[in-house]
């Protein structure tokens, strides 16, 4: 996002909306960092300049800045997905696509939330963890997995390093008996890290909304623990195609 | 919009707060389920929803936009995303799904305790739930608690920790009241699960403890 400054009178209405703390002013007029910048849009979308002087330049849609675009703004459709938002379906469509099955755990690393973002070298602390442990199984349409350029390494494309964005997910689906395993990789990389990520596990319920008590005791020995709140799929989806 | 999951919050305010989402399964029923979607849209106006957003129109509940624009705009494939503030609605709200039996994937987030009660009250069995285990690294960079309770209404971090700063303090100073400025909290939440009723409650319950400064 660009600022004209001949245009911009110097209101300041702009500077709350911005998630990055990335508009500030300079000689009385508000100026975006562009450094600092995820490319989310809101300032945009709140339609507070009153003289329009935000805009967004083509070049945020070139790679690699792109790729603060299409993580960072909701409204932006994630071209290798066709979804809006970070992740896949996930969970919310489990009822009929069974991704996470029985014997299964999904986890779900959502990288930079809340709030904060995450430079892509943050990132790839983590998935070099993961890669090197043996539990980089990253879903295969997950937008993260175009960030990868080596699988077994857990390195990202060199030339995304120097970007930023305000939420990506890391999603995977692995058997049971490795979610201990996946725990502790995580908790050896929590420290090393300069932001934030919050960490999801997506399970099959038992019948009447029952989690499965070995899932809660992995997560307990960890010493991780759940919240109360939890995203529910209802089980009324079925397969027509 | 897995985000939902980790609202923050006091459990009493968390229990007038339920994200629903109508989602269909790409390569698995988007074709031909238009009008499928479009009927679950319809039940969700029907029950009163504290905020919504269809992925093929996306303007929030408070933008203007018409029931009828929305329902309109519903073809293959749209997702909606809504919200809900109370138990007796979103017990109405699955009821009435169930019975519609669209075949469609529906998603509840919100307290594991109550939607467990609220489930077996609409007569369903939950399929999969998506625990969340907080978060974790560098937490000391993170804004405080109070004003998390309203950012976490916003998945995709839109509503920034400043602009509920100004709110707060455009509401102390009287340039907008509680119900206004959670409007303007809840407009740059794209997915439209911002609640406006609970954001007010918390304003009403904060404002007070502030103090004016920029943001």
């Amino acid at each position: 996002m660009i600022v004209n400054k001949e245009l911009c009178v110097g209101c300041g209405r702009c500077q709350p909306y911005c998630p990055a703390e990335a508009i500030h002013y300079e000689d009385q007029k508000s100026v975006v960092d562009q450094d600092i910048c995820f490319e989310c849009g809101t300032c945009l979308r709140s339609e507070v300049c009153p003289v329009d002087a935000l805009f967004e330049p083509l070049h945020i849609y070139e790679y690699p800045r792109a790729i603060r675009k299409f993580f960072s703004d909701p409204a932006s459709t994630h071209k290798g997905t066709g979804i809006q938002g970070r992740g896949t379906e996930e969970s919310k469509t489990n009822d009929v696509t069974l991704r996470c099955g029985p014997g299964q755990v999904g986890v779900a690393i959502e990288v930079g939330r809340p709030t904060l973002g995450m430079g892509l070298r943050d990132i790839q602390e983590i998935t070099r963890a993961l890669a090197q442990s043996g539990y980089f199984e990253i879903e295969p349409n997950n937008p993260v997995n175009s960030m990868v350029l080596n699988h077994e390494t857990g390195d990202l494309k060199p030339e995304l390093l120097d970007e930023r964005i305000l939420s990506g997910i890391i999603e995977m689906t692995i058997q049971k008996e490795r979610l201990p395993g996946l725990l502790q990789v995580l908790k050896k990389v929590i420290p090393e890290l300069g932001s934030v990520f919050m960490l999801d596990v997506v399970t099959l319920l038992e019948d009447g909304l029952t989690i499965p008590a070995y899932v809660l005791d992995v997560i307990k020995s960890e010493g991780f623990n759940w919240r109360p709140n939890a995203k529910i799929n209802m089980g009324l989806g079925r397969a027509s195609e | 919009m897995t985000h939902s999951l980790h609202r923050e919050g006091t459990i009493e305010s968390l229990e007038k707060d339920y994200a629903v989402f109508i989602y269909p399964a790409r390569g698995y029923n988007y074709k031909g389920k238009g009008l499928n979607v479009r009927r679950l849209v319809e039940i969700v106006y029907q029950v009163g929803p504290a905020n919504m957003i269809a992925s093929t129109l996306r303007e929030n509940l408070y933008s203007g936009v018409q029931p009828e624009a929305v329902l309109d705009s519903i073809k293959d494939g749209a997702r909606v995303y809504t919200v809900y503030n109370s138990r007796d609605k979103i017990r109405n709200l699955l009821k009435l799904f169930k019975e519609a039996d669209q075949g469609i994937s529906i998603v509840v987030s919100g307290l594991i305790d109550r939607v467990r009660d609220i489930a077996a009250e609409a007569g369903l069995n939950p399929h999969t739930i998506n625990l969340s285990l907080g978060i974790q690294g560098a937490t000391h960079r993170l804004p405080p608690a109070d004003i998390r309770q309203f950012t976490t209404m916003c998945g995709h971090a839109q509503v920034s920790p400043n602009l509920v700063k100004d709110i707060i303090r455009k509401v102390k100073t009287g340039k907008v009241d509680t119900w206004e400025g959670s409007l303007i909290l809840a407009k740059p939440c794209a997915c439209g699960i911002y609640n406006p009723h609970r954001s007010q409650e918390m304003l009403e319950d904060m404002s007070s403890q502030y103090m004016v400064t920029r943001w």
